[in-house]
């Protein structure tokens, strides 16, 4: 068989994109964690049979980097020839599993043809637990893996098309509420299967031969849209810096630092300078580093694209081991989302002079959690994880997004009704912060701020946010927007400020939990913002008159 | 004599048909559609047919219409003003929405601003709890404040939107007489409750206020629409087409004008699914192909698949709608080569400006029409019967720059621009067949709209589909479905509560409570007992789900044992849906779902009088594939025998649509006038 057409290549693409949109789904609508049926934590990918990502379905960006490793591990661990059909395996640890982090959990199944291994098909779903010292398995005060829950290695979980139930109760009796999360187990498997059975169907139609080239073709394509898009940006060399506010365990303005250089079809990016690994769990491993730097990349050259392995090629990343963005083992990296978040600030930042025009001021540059937990009313225990976005920077030629995920998270909130509904918890306010959007020709998105009490009960709250203490800066003269903070409302009325970062505090009944995410910097000078959009900001409420005066000199 | 009459109107055209049973006769006619004022282009259309066709209005008895005014108005944003109460804390959230943007990969793209500015929703202290304990009072004296402000505005209509209201209506009915006892009566207070009782707050309060929006308008176009029907003297009342399928009355359409606010897409497949139960083919799937989309559908047991959450204008919906999936893959898609190297095919559209190369309308891009032209699969000399000129030169021209890239054969190009386009269209059909659980190979595929046909057995043979079916007039489809269509209503009656032994009363008492309301929709609908239909189901799912299945019961009370049977239905649905189960788990009833039909006189469709011999009047060469060129006999398709089967290779050419038939196939006119193709062995 020779060489496929250009338009065979895109006819395999989209079959093997339709068989992965389809596993995305089937896990979306039967799984229990709220993460995946309700803020789609999760995604689903083909791999060719040297482990290289072909497609990669709807998903979460910092899956992708996850992705791209997992074959790899789990041919590290197996040899070709141990792996057979029917067998599938789980994974989840950022050191010896291409994770992220733990909650995280690949499942990766070999695709035969004929007795032969020609593909794999994988997915990951975000558990609301992985076990660990704290409920969800998230919280901050964490110092090494350890303490974050269960860190598997990639191993088999399913051999002849059974499960080993010895090891998935092993797995199961380390996790909290292990009947739902059977379910999401579950979930994930059969979404392989379905993999399976749908590629099997798609085998009738293309030949082993045209499969191989095929993939090797998908992923070159992917390759070509790279390396023609970098060249689209102009060459040279470009620089900036940021910091983290603190990783919860007392090291405080973690520097991230990222230096780019630009040359031709490739780019070169050096995280040299950032801070080293902290204790708290901020840290990130090479794999989140990774997708931080794709996703970036991304945004600002090819938005439209497909994402595989062949993004990887024109791209090469450097950064010191053991630092904050590039963790070894046995650093803690639960809340590394925050991490990838500042990394994403520092590349825009630094490609800012560049690109002017795809370029965004900083967002709310966090990966709001808040995680409740406790005996409620009912006797039963419950454990609930939410994340909460905040302002989008302002644009080029137009505001900032209020109360939206940015960049590597965009999972959305749960229902108001559906989290009453399920948990002893009652929401107060859910609402955008005024004031909170930096000024700018184009202004910043504002935060959000979300108010929950627990019904009847005390309850325990950990919570992680960022840039409660540095801004998110405007670009081209723009201000920065309103910070984070986390409070206590008591019912005598008084307000107690809480770190950024609280792990496990004891919430009273009666007593309130409110978190105020970021806003977003502005775009532009002040000064050049239109009447027009003046009026509204006023009128809508948004910003004061005082805020209205003090920023654009405004009087309505 | 009974005239039945169904109009729709579309973007483009108005279509009408008009069915006269005592003569086995249909009529169709086309007209421009004059969308400043949508009513003007019936009035011509039923003019036409009273004088041209001589019929009485009074012979009028069914007057079906499908209408795209309340589609428009929201996506022009040309609406009636809206102003929001809510629960105090949450003005924002018709803002903040799921607080996620449209594409993960783009920081440009947003979701729409709402439709009520932040400076017109109020919050008013008040609050249900989940399990219907009162939080928080509802304020009345803080409502009279808002009254008072509100009266100043120019307001059309209050959209009050609490939580939990979907189950405890209490404190919005409450809020909703007050703020009426308040506000002068030209101001329409609308619940959420009321429009849509289904939890997940942001879904039901942006359905709430698309609803407000279109209050003002729906009537007032309705109020035009009946005046000036009734000015040409025919009495029948407009029914009007809903998303979900069915039509309701134009007084129901007047409270609940978002629920017709889908029916354009709706139109085709009610078409289809009125053909498909004359002919008794059950299972089929539709394939609509116009200028720019490809719309597709599903219809199993003859009953079309409905979703409950869609998109309006980048708002969301939660009603009933068709699970129509549109892909941009028509006959304008232009066909272009991505930065990767890789063919695409659309979603940008040449449309019918500048159209086509092939059209010389100053079209310059490769389009999938073009690519059908060199592939002889349309005519090199013209379209519509002769009264649309086709350049085969500037086809070659637009699809030779492509090939010149691609270092292909111009007729590779062409064959590849095809496939592409009909590979985009099988992802469509996989979306809403297998991702269902359904076997497309199991299914006929109905093909509609002017490029439909073309396409069919492209798509078809991709599928392992082995019949496809072409009805008599491809291009009118919409327009007859709407004599086939009932008028229908959903009701839903949310109900939470787990799985247990005594289950079954809390069955019996959601059943009771939809009964009643079942009952006074079909008392206000005026549907007499014996055209009257219920469809039951229970929405379950397993403890700690998210997404719920519909199991259809029938309507009789529950006892222990039906309650049982009921769960273990919902077991196998969820093994077939996601091949798992867990039959030990506890289940949980989400809530309990009637649908009601009230049963309309249809017109049976009109038999085709059979003709003579099959009669070629040429040939052309057509590409069928890769080096596949075939002479092939070209006929007309009114000139085709009925019920005498004749095989592929053949080009069928009608005025609205160009029909083609494969070697190897066998093809018919059944009695309704329908194409049949009955694929051969699949090929490579």
């Amino acid at each position: 068989m020779s060489k496929l057409t250009p338009i065979e290549v895109e006819l395999l693409r989209n079959g093997l994109t339709s068989i992965c949109d389809e596993m995305f789904l089937a896990i979306m609508k039967s799984a229990y964690s709220t993460n995946i049926k309700e803020r789609h934590d999760h995604s689903a990918a083909i791999f060719d049979a040297q482990g290289r990502v072909v497609v990669q379905g709807e998903s979460l960006p910092l899956h992708l980097a996850s992705m791209l490793g997992l074959v790899e591990v789990v041919l590290d661990r197996y040899g070709v020839e141990e792996i057979n059909p029917g067998d599938m395996f789980l994974s989840n640890d950022p050191f010896v599993g291409r994770g992220s982090h733990l909650p995280d959990v690949a499942i990766l199944a070999p695709i035969f043809r004929d007795g032969e291994l020609i593909l794999f098909v994988s997915n990951i779903a975000h558990h609301s637990d992985i076990g660990g010292m704290a409920p969800g398995s998230m919280a901050g005060g964490m110092t090494e893996i350890y303490q974050e829950g269960l860190r598997i290695p990639p191993i088999r979980i399913v051999q002849e098309d059974k499960i080993l139930q010895d090891v998935f109760d092993l797995v199961l009796l380390n996790v909290r509420v292990p009947s739902e999360r059977r379910g999401d187990y579950m979930a994930q498997i059969a979404a392989n299967r379905l993999g399976n059975r749908r590629l099997k169907e798609l085998f009738e139609k293309w030949s082993k031969e045209q499969i191989e080239g095929g993939c090797s073709a998908i992923i070159d394509a992917v390759t070509r849209r790279m390396r023609s898009s970098i060249a689209e940006l102009p060459d040279g060399e470009y620089a900036f810096e940021d910091v983290l506010d603190d990783d919860g365990m007392g090291t405080e303005n973690i520097p991230v630092v990222v230096n780019i250089e630009k040359k031709g079809e490739e780019i070169w990016l050096d995280f040299e300078g950032s801070g080293p690994q902290v204790r708290g769990n901020m840290n990130n491993s090479f794999a989140g580093l990774q997708a931080s730097v794709l996703f970036a990349l991304k945004v600002l050259v090819d938005p439209d694209g497909p994402t595989n392995h062949g993004m990887l090629e024109p791209v090469h990343i450097k950064a010191p081991e053991g630092s904050v963005v590039n963790a070894s083992f046995p650093a803690a990296t639960a809340a590394r989302a925050q991490t990838c978040q500042r990394i994403i600030d520092v590349i825009l930042g630094a490609l800012a002079e560049a690109v002017p025009d795809r370029v965004i001021a900083a967002c709310n540059g966090a990966n709001g959690v808040a995680t409740f937990s406790g005996i409620g009313p009912d006797g039963k225990y419950y454990l609930y994880m939410e994340t909460i976005g905040g302002g989008a920077g302002g644009r080029s030629y137009k505001d900032g997004s209020d109360g939206i995920q940015v960049h590597v998270t965009n999972t959305s909130n749960l229902p108001v009704e559906a989290l009453e509904n399920e948990y002893p918890l009652l929401v107060d306010r859910y609402e955008l912060i005024e004031g909170s959007g930096g000024a700018g020709k184009w202004r910043g998105g504002l935060g959000l701020r979300r108010v929950y009490r627990g019904i009847d009960h005390t309850l325990t709250f950990s919570g992680q946010g960022e840039r409660g203490v540095k801004a998110p800066w405007g670009l081209f003269g723009g201000k920065s927007g309103g910070t984070a903070s986390i409070s206590l409302h008591l019912d005598d009325g008084s307000r107690q400020s809480l770190p950024i970062k609280p792990a496990s505090f004891e919430v009273k009944p009666g007593v309130a939990v409110c978190i105020e995410t970021a806003g977003a910097g502005g775009y532009g000078p002040p000064a050049e913002r239109d009447i027009e959009s003046l009026e509204d900001d006023t009128k809508s409420g948004k910003f004061s008159a005082e805020f209205m005066r003090k920023f654009y000199n405004f009087q309505n | 004599m009974t005239v039945h009459i169904g109009v729709d109107v579309g973007g483009t055209f108005t279509d009408f048909a008009v069915s006269i049973p005592e003569k086995n006769m249909q009529l169709l006619y086309k007209l421009p559609s004059t969308p400043e004022r949508p009513d003007d282009a019936i009035i011509q259309g039923l003019n036409y047919f009273l004088t041209t066709h001589k019929l009485k209005p009074k012979e009028i008895v069914r007057f079906g219409h499908g209408t795209t005014v309340g589609t428009n108005a929201l996506i022009q944003r040309r609406v009636g003003k809206v102003a929001m109460v809510t629960s105090r804390g949450f003005k924002d959230l018709l803002e903040i929405g799921r607080q996620t943007r449209p594409k993960v990969y783009d920081m440009h793209q947003d979701f729409p601003k709402p439709l009520v500015p932040r400076w017109l929703r109020y919050e008013v202290s008040e609050r249900m709890r989940a399990d219907g304990v009162v939080h928080t009072p509802l304020d009345e004296p803080e409502l009279k404040e808002i009254a008072n402000i509100l009266r100043e505005e120019q307001i059309d209509c209050i959209a009050v939107c609490f939580l939990h209201s979907h189950a405890f209506p209490e404190h919005e009915q409450r809020a909703a007489e007050v703020l009426r006892q308040n506000m002068s009566s030209d101001v329409s207070i609308m619940t959420s409750s009321m429009v849509y009782p289904e939890f997940r707050e942001y879904e039901r309060f942006s359905t709430t206020v698309l609803n407000a929006a279109l209050l003002t308008v729906m009537s007032a176009y309705l109020d035009r629409l009946t005046k000036n029907v009734a000015k040409t003297g025919v009495e029948a009342e407009p029914t009007i087409s809903q998303s979900g399928g069915g039509l309701m009355s134009a007084a129901y359409s007047r409270q609940y004008p978002i629920r017709s606010a889908l029916s354009g897409p709706a139109a085709g497949v009610l078409g289809a699914a009125y053909r498909a139960k004359a002919t008794q083919e059950p299972n089929i799937i539709t394939l609509d192909i116009g200028g720019t989309s490809a719309d597709v559908s599903l219809l199993a047991d003859g009953e079309p698949s409905v979703v409950h959450s869609r998109r309006l204008a980048g708002f969301p919906l939660r009603l009933p709608a068709l699970d129509v999936n549109a892909v941009g893959a028509g006959g304008g898609s232009i066909a272009w080569i991505d930065r990767d190297g890789l063919l695409k095919v659309g979603p940008e559209s040449a449309g019918a400006v500048p159209g086509p190369a092939c059209y010389n309308k100053g079209g310059v891009a490769a389009t999938v029409t073009d690519a059908n032209v060199i592939l002889g699969r349309l005519p090199d000399t013209s379209l519509l019967d002769g009264r649309m000129d086709i350049r085969r030169d500037l086809a070659e021209g637009a699809i030779d720059k492509l090939a010149e890239k691609l270092s292909m054969s111009r007729e590779d190009t062409a064959l590849g621009i095809v496939q592409v386009a009909s590979s985009v269209i099988v992802k469509a059909i996989r979306a809403i067949s297998v991702e269902r659980g359904h076997d497309p190979s199991k299914f006929s595929l109905f093909a509609f709209g002017g490029a439909g046909p073309l396409h069919a057995i492209d798509v078809a043979k991709d599928l392992g589909i082995k019949r496809v079916f072409i009805p008599p007039n491809p291009g009118i489809l919409c327009a007859e479905g709407l004599l086939g269509s009932d008028l229908v209503a959903d009701l839903i009656q949310p109900s939470l509560a787990v799985f247990d032994q005594n289950i079954f009363e809390v069955l019996n008492v959601a059943k009771s409570n939809l009964s009643m309301r079942a009952n006074d929709w079909f008392a206000a609908e005026s549907v007499d007992a014996k055209d009257q239909r219920q469809t039951w189901s229970a929405d379950l799912r397993y403890a700690g789900q998210n997404f719920e299945l519909a199991i259809n019961f029938k309507n009789d009370q529950f006892n222990r044992d039906t309650a049982l049977a009921l769960r273990a239905e919902f077991d196998k649905a969820h093994e077939v849906a996601y091949g798992y189960s867990q039959s030990n788990e506890p289940v949980e009833l989400v809530g309990m779902r009637v649908k009601l039909a009230g049963i309309l006189s249809k017109p049976p469709l009109p038999k085709t009088k059979a003709g003579s011999v099959l009669k070629s009047i040429g040939s052309r060469k057509v590409s069928f594939g890769k080096n596949m060129w075939t002479e092939t006999p070209i006929y007309r398709r009114e000139a085709i025998p009925v019920e005498q089967n004749f095989e592929g290779p053949a080009v069928i050419e009608q005025m609205d649509s160009m029909l083609l038939v494969f070697p190897g196939d066998t093809a018919k006119i059944d009695g309704w006038g329908n194409l049949i193709i009955d694929l051969g062995q699949a090929e490579d």
